[in-house]
């Protein structure tokens, strides 16, 4: 499964000039292992990123990345989790909190400004869109990963967008739009 | 018959804080949930079970039957109220009105952790039963909401779940919210 997606990503990295967005669809049962392979290898090569997630809060996610032996100082994390939750979030610095009506515009904002705090080659990885649209309508969850999605191909950096999914989500409709806009599928088994 | 000695060597190998999904079969669901509570209550969890499928007074009586200490077990029973019982809490009891009742749950969940020291372990009895009872989006918000606040709390969950007879949908949105999924 590394193997898969360490040759995916070096693949749509080679490929594009400009920012690439990619999305990845996972085995369900393999989900955080295939996300925490995804950053390790991307932090490995040299890349800074804004980890956006909506499954587990900041205290979580941060701790479970670095057991996986990845660099977190290498991420500011947009902790949507805990806002999502109602829950109180802790400050700080590595973890940009949001407000807990998800305003869209405010997210969007929340990951751009992150962007411009990191160095060199960067990238955006939103652990799930199908948790986002539970949350709030097609519409903005659509709104969300087009704004994301102009931002990083408007960007004069080369910046990496990871949308991920997990297989047996990817054919909503709404997933199947997003993915008809990326540049690179890839499929990955466990 | 469940394989006891993989669910054990699954269960004694997690770090903490992680939250499990168990799939298992109709016919080893009764057992997979008892033997799990069993081994997690030896190790010094307490736990606390919310019971989709069970009333207290039959889950009670199992754990002892099992000898799985119930001091160290606070039931949120959803089922006795739905059914007109006229029951009443106890210090290891909490009646709600349904399995619908979400929000009181998850308030249930809040209210009961607050007062227990040590590690605990928040058992979801089962995934399938509550689905049943459930709009699956609203559930799926559920799940992630009581995940959330488990994993802010630091607190081990355990997610019961009949493999093949829940919603493959459903059940994607619920797996990948877990650390792990254990299939016995």
């Amino acid at each position: 499964m590394i193997k898969k997606i360490e040759k995916s990503l070096e693949t749509a990295i080679k490929k594009h000039k400009t920012g690439t967005v990619i999305m990845m669809e996972l085995p369900a049962e393999a989900y955080f292992e295939a996300n925490s392979a995804t950053v390790k290898l991307l932090t490995g090569k040299g890349f800074e990123g804004v980890y956006v997630s909506f499954h587990r809060p900041f205290k979580s996610i941060s701790s479970m990345l670095k057991q996986e032996g990845v660099n977190i100082n290498k991420l500011i994390f947009v902790d949507v989790a805990s806002a999502l939750g109602g829950e109180i979030q802790e400050k700080t610095p590595r973890c940009v909190h949001i407000s807990p009506e998800i305003d869209i515009d405010e997210l969007v904002r929340a990951i751009y400004t992150s962007l411009d705090r990191l160095e060199g080659k960067k990238f955006v990885f939103v652990d799930s869109l199908t948790t986002m649209a539970l949350y709030k309508p097609l519409s903005e969850t659509m709104r969300f990963s087009e704004f994301l999605m102009l931002t990083v191909r408007k960007d004069k950096e080369k910046v990496l967008l990871v949308f991920n999914v997990a297989k047996d989500l990817a054919q909503k409709k709404f997933i199947q739009d997003i993915a008809l806009h990326a540049d690179e599928v890839v499929n990955v088994v466990k | 018959m469940i394989d006891a000695k993989k669910l054990e060597a699954e269960l004694m190998n997690l770090p903490e804080g992680w939250i499990v999904l168990l799939e298992t079969s109709a016919e080893n669901a009764l057992e997979a949930g008892l033997a799990a509570i069993k081994i997690l209550t030896d190790k010094n969890y307490y736990f606390i079970v919310i019971s989709a499928s069970r009333p207290c007074s039959n889950l009670l009586s199992l754990y002892e039957k099992n000898s799985i200490d119930s001091g160290k077990i606070t039931v949120i029973d959803c089922v006795c109220k739905s059914q007109n019982l006229n029951v009443k809490d106890s210090s290891n009891v909490l009646h709600l009105e349904s399995v619908s009742a979400l929000n009181d749950i998850s308030i249930s969940i809040g209210k009961i952790i607050g007062k227990i020291k040590g590690n605990k372990f928040i058992c979801i009895d089962s995934v399938t039963t509550m689905l049943i009872h459930n709009k699956p989006d609203v559930f799926a918000r559920f799940i992630h909401s009581v995940l959330t606040k488990m994993r802010i709390n630091e607190i081990s969950g355990l997610l019961l779940s009949l493999e093949s007879e829940t919603n493959k949908e459903v059940r994607a949105e619920i797996a990948q919210l877990c650390d792990k999924i254990i299939r016995i």
